[in-house]
């Protein structure tokens, strides 16, 4: 028992210690310190998981209250000058209680209420990766973890593995080596620019890329198409036909005696052309299918028939890997360009230039998520607000990513995997009747946002409420506050409210008293300080 | 094509403006609306055109002068003022072919490099000073741009007993002036006169207090009284001719103060510019109220100090601090917990203020003359005072801020940078405070600590808003300051290292 006394005594003049006192706030005041900056450079959820929900950063605090509860037990029993300290330090502790009741057992989330659409779900800030098997109607949730870094999970659920777990992310750019080399599922990587404005992208011909054969840059149509293509684009015929096969990507600009021409009973233009020792008819100026011996258009062949006409009279440029072609309107004639690996071909655009930056046969390109600190910039978390768990599934690895769902197919068993957050349901319902948003006069800068809501409360019938900033909805425990609003595609306005449950609520505003009373009871009732040196003090 | 017909037509009709002088002060008292606010023109116009040069006139107009005459271009009038758009950052003076002595750009040269700022804008990747500039000076043209289409001045027009406001363009049309010539020989004049009785009829002259609260400037007579002030208390040995300047400041700012809230609606502490203000204000006045507590005249030197320190900043910091009245985002309005948290914060601010200059003036004093023990730990005992009202304050108006968060966002404490940067000015005091108590702090080692604390308050009022610029305080944020913080600390750090080194050994 001594023994015991002399411990507690150890650790009571410790933690109460005032140097204790004096190392843990400054400690404290730099973790906020450091976390505020991160929150400026990453977002609020980024410093959350790094500073303030962090393990290091409770223990922070706990040592914290060790140190308010030591002082105070340590200056025990009363003395009659420190009552305002005691009331202070009482109300430190009562404060760090009722935040832990918060923090163990407080709700705090948004519902989201479509227009007239009844809602039940409280969506919390949780993240939980969910795993469906629709035909079995089984479905299991996970819930990710709560770090600020990447996390190895190493979980394992029917067959199915969880490797790791990105927070936040970016889709990077990668290429996946395929078993063969094949000219026609090639892939490239480029760049566009002039002096004012500058573009990279990728195109890929594979099946598994997760980039396609065309892109828009503003009115540039680009188009990637099979090398074999390029001799075809560059040979200047008077039709500018190209007949091209599909499954060798060989192709054929036939000349104007090559072409046999007549008309069929409704009026149209058949062409007839020798390729590759058949026979093909098309009506180009309907259809780039050629036609089967029924004369329907057949849609099993591998021939296509296009008219490069069709793009000399908006800019299209025509990317082969390692080639370029294009209309040049002022020579009015079609031009190819080769273009080696960090070479660049001039185009007949404002000055732009294409440059191939990667080029490839043996891979293609797909887009991996990779950790990143998130960038925020005006408020805004610009790069990095993408959330990603690694799957494994019959030794086949892939990426689910947030708001991106995904179906597997396991032995004709489809299973859906989605990273979504946790939501707990409520055992009455709120409809969004009306939202309403009101502007300054002569902006659009808004004044205030209000929703009309009804509350259905099962057998107990239905209120009318009003939500509006500062005036929020208490039900059931519950507050429900008026954060934001959204438009649906519809047109009309739906609302997000912030739900709270804070059973810690009554603690926080009885600590926040004392602390207050007990400040003004020990700096201003105790009412002794230095006279002025050489006076009289009285 | 019709719309040039329209304007050729109107400036036929309008011919006789250039012999009868439209652009007078007399515009000053008119109605506009702006920003979802009515006020006076020569509010409009002072601050528009300070937005977009810099300068308070155009030349030899004044700003309302000058506002009218460039709002009158879109009626085709030939009128060349030498107005030109602000630049500031050397390297977007570089882009417009400025010298690094330029102020601004031409608004001719504008109008053909436009185009390269809009380029120059999309090359930035990263949103840095730069980038800053050329946004703003593309907003300073399309301001510009405004004017001159006659977009941006707004005229009342009364409809089924209620008040709307038009553009000048669509309020000076052909057939309301032929109308308007029938009754008198200025009919653009009788048209603006007409619209301003009606709207004096319907909503009464509440705007003009705007102008008057500009017109008086009375910010800078408070100023000048409480130098007066101070020079009173330092060189007379009666206190009564400090005292009694002492008490005209406090009544000239809270004329001025008061002023503010009737036109706007609200307490005085909705963005930097007002809390600068009310910080000086809010000194002076703990500062009496120590000094009758402690009857320590030293007190109220430090809170005019304080007072002429922040004035100064209101009368040549516009750039960073905007006097500007704007209506609140949603969430601000709510004139009690407004009224209660932000200024119960701004006070702690200005006490802690206080406690500031005290440790500095005794760091000073007691580096470059001779301060006696007894003197150097009355100092201490000063500060102290000041700091004991500085944290209930603040602690207080922490709580307070809780109590709104819970009240209006559900939850009491949300890291928010504002937040958590007042709760590290607490903490950084508690630490001192406590501090004091242990062998750690003794007095030599508490004035230049409180004088480093205070660089904890600079960081929370103006840092958050200047540098870290997120959260959900994000409505009272600002452009610029950095420099201005970071001058601040340099200084102050400087201060308390010359204030340590060499410090003589008190006897």
């Amino acid at each position: 028992m001594e023994a015991l006394n002399r411990a507690y005594r150890k650790v009571e003049l410790f933690f109460g210690n005032l140097k204790f006192a004096v190392s843990i706030i400054t400690i404290f005041a730099v973790f906020l310190g450091y976390g505020t900056f991160m929150e400026s450079y990453h977002g609020t959820e980024y410093a959350n998981r790094l500073i303030y929900k962090s393990f290091p950063f409770m223990l922070v605090q706990f040592c914290m209250f060790l140190s308010i509860l030591f002082a105070t037990l340590i200056r025990l029993p009363p003395k009659k000058h420190l009552y305002g300290f005691y009331v202070i330090h009482a109300g430190l502790i009562i404060l760090f209680l009722g935040s832990f009741v918060t923090y163990q057992s407080g709700i705090d989330g948004n519902m989201t209420l479509a227009p007239n659409i009844g809602s039940r779900q409280i969506q919390l800030n949780q993240d939980e990766f969910k795993i469906q098997f629709p035909s079995k109607g089984k479905e299991a949730s996970v819930e990710l973890p709560y770090s600020a870094g990447p996390k190895e999970m190493n979980l394992e659920y029917e067959g199915i593995k969880l490797k790791t777990f990105l927070p936040f992310a970016k889709n990077d750019l990668h290429w996946i080596p395929t078993k063969i080399e094949d000219a026609s599922q090639s892939s490239s990587h480029y760049r566009i620019y002039n002096d004012n404005f500058g573009e990279f992208f990728t195109l890929s011909l594979h099946p598994l890329s997760d980039f396609t054969n065309t892109q828009q840059l503003g009115p540039l149509n680009v188009h990637y198409m099979p090398s074999t293509l390029y001799q075809c684009f560059i040979q200047n015929t008077k039709d500018g036909l190209i007949i091209w096969n599909g499954e060798t990507s060989e192709c054929f600009s036939p000349n104007e005696t090559e072409i046999k021409k007549s008309k069929n009973i409704s009026g149209k233009t058949i062409a007839q052309i020798q390729f590759l020792g058949q026979t093909l008819s098309f009506l180009p100026e309907m259809s780039p299918l050629p036609l089967d011996h029924k004369s329907d258009l057949n849609e099993n062949s591998p021939f296509r028939i296009f008219s490069k006409k069709l793009f000399e009279k908006s800019p299209h440029l025509f990317l082969f890997g390692k080639s370029a072609a294009f209309f040049n309107k002022e020579k009015q004639d079609w031009e190819g360009v080769p273009i080696e690996i960090n070479g660049e071909a001039e185009l007949p655009w404002m000055g732009f230039r294409v440059r191939l930056l990667n080029h490839h046969t043996d891979s293609y390109p797909t887009m991996t998520p990779t950790y990143i600190k998130p960038i925020q910039e005006n408020s805004q978390v610009i790069e990095g607000d993408l959330k990603a768990v690694e799957v494994e599934v019959n030794d086949q690895t892939f990426w689910v990513r947030s708001g991106e769902p995904v179906a597997f197919n396991l032995s004709d068993e489809k299973i859906r995997f989605e990273i979504t957050k946790k939501t707990i349901t409520l055992p009455y319902e709120i409809v969004l009747d009306r939202f309403k948003m009101d502007t300054d006069p002569g902006t659009n800068n808004p004044a205030s946002f209000e929703s009309f809501v009804t509350l259905f409360k099962g057998n107990k019938g239905s209120e009318k409420h009003h939500i509006f900033m500062n005036h929020p909805l208490k039900f059931d425990s519950f507050t429900f506050y008026q954060a934001s609003y959204f438009q649906t595609p519809q047109g009309p306005y739906g609302s997000v409210l912030s739900v709270n449950y804070d059973p810690g609520r009554p603690w926080k505003y009885l600590g926040c008293l004392f602390l207050v009373l007990g400040s003004i009871w020990h700096y201003f009732l105790r009412r002794k300080h230095l006279a002025k040196p050489g006076a009289t003090h009285g | 094509m019709g719309k040039y017909i329209y304007l050729l037509a109107l400036l036929i009709s309008f011919s006789g403006w250039a012999q009868i002088d439209l652009c007078t002060s007399e515009l000053d008292t008119y109605p506009t609306r702006s920003g979802g606010r009515v006020k006076p023109l020569y509010v409009l116009a002072t601050e528009t055109i300070k937005f977009i040069s810099g300068e308070s006139k155009i030349g030899d107009l004044s700003a309302t002068e000058g506002f009218c005459k460039l709002s009158l271009k879109a009626f085709g009038m030939p009128l060349e003022l030498p107005i030109k758009i602000k630049v500031e950052h050397v390297e977007a003076k570089k882009l417009l072919g400025l010298s690094d002595q330029d102020q601004g750009v031409s608004v001719t040269d504008m109008a053909n490099k436009i185009g390269l700022v809009d380029t120059e804008l999309a090359k930035q990747k990263e949103n840095n000073s730069y980038k800053k500039e050329l946004t703003k000076i593309k907003q300073r043209w399309q301001a510009y741009i405004s004017i001159i289409e006659a977009r941006l001045w707004t005229i009342p027009v009364s409809k089924n007993g209620k008040t709307e406001f038009i553009s000048l363009g669509e309020f000076l049309t052909e057939d309301k002036v032929a109308i308007a010539r029938e009754k008198s020989s200025t009919p653009v004049n009788y048209l603006f006169q007409e619209a301003k009785d009606d709207y004096l009829k319907l909503n009464g002259d509440h705007y003009l207090l705007e102008l008057r609260y500009f017109k008086l400037n009375l910010f800078v007579w408070g100023l000048l009284i409480s130098i007066l002030g101070i020079l009173c208390f330092v060189a007379f040995k009666n206190k009564w001719p400090g005292t009694i300047l002492t008490i005209t400041t406090i009544a000239v700012q809270v004329v001025a103060m008061t002023m503010r809230v009737m036109i706007s609606g609200r307490a005085p502490v909705t963005n930097m510019y007002e809390t600068v203000m009310f910080s000086g204000l809010g000194a002076l006045v703990i500062s009496c109220i120590i000094t009758i507590y402690r009857k320590e005249i030293i007190f109220v030197l430090a809170g005019l100090a304080f007072n002429v320190l922040s004035l100064m900043m209101l009368k040549f910091a516009n750039s960073m601090l905007d006097p500007g009245i704007s209506p609140l985002v949603p969430v601000l309005r709510d004139n009690f917990w407004l009224s209660t948290h932000v200024t119960t914060v701004i006070l702690s601010y200005a006490a802690l203020a206080l406690s500031w200059l005290l440790a500095n003036g005794l760091l000073i004093r007691d580096r470059f003359f001779q301060v006696s023990s007894s003197d150097y730990r009355y100092g201490v005992d000063l500060v102290y005072t000041c700091i004991k009202f500085g944290v209930i304050l603040l602690a207080t108006g922490i709580i307070l801020g809780g109590v709104w968060a819970d009240y209006s966002w559900g939850r009491f404490w949300g890291w928010d940078p504002k937040e958590t940067w007042s709760l590290i000015v607490l903490l950084v005091y508690m630490a001192i405070l406590h501090g004091k108590y242990t062998s750690w702090i003794p007095p030599h080692r508490f004035v230049p600590l409180v004088a480093g604390a205070f660089m904890s308050v600079m960081m929370a009022w103006f840092g958050v808003n200047y540098i870290l610029a997120s959260g959900l305080h994000s409505y009272g944020f600002s452009e610029g300051g950095a420099i201005f913080l970071g001058t601040f600390f340099v200084i102050q750090i400087a201060i308390i290292a010359l204030g340590v080194i060499g410090r003589k050994k008190i006897a």
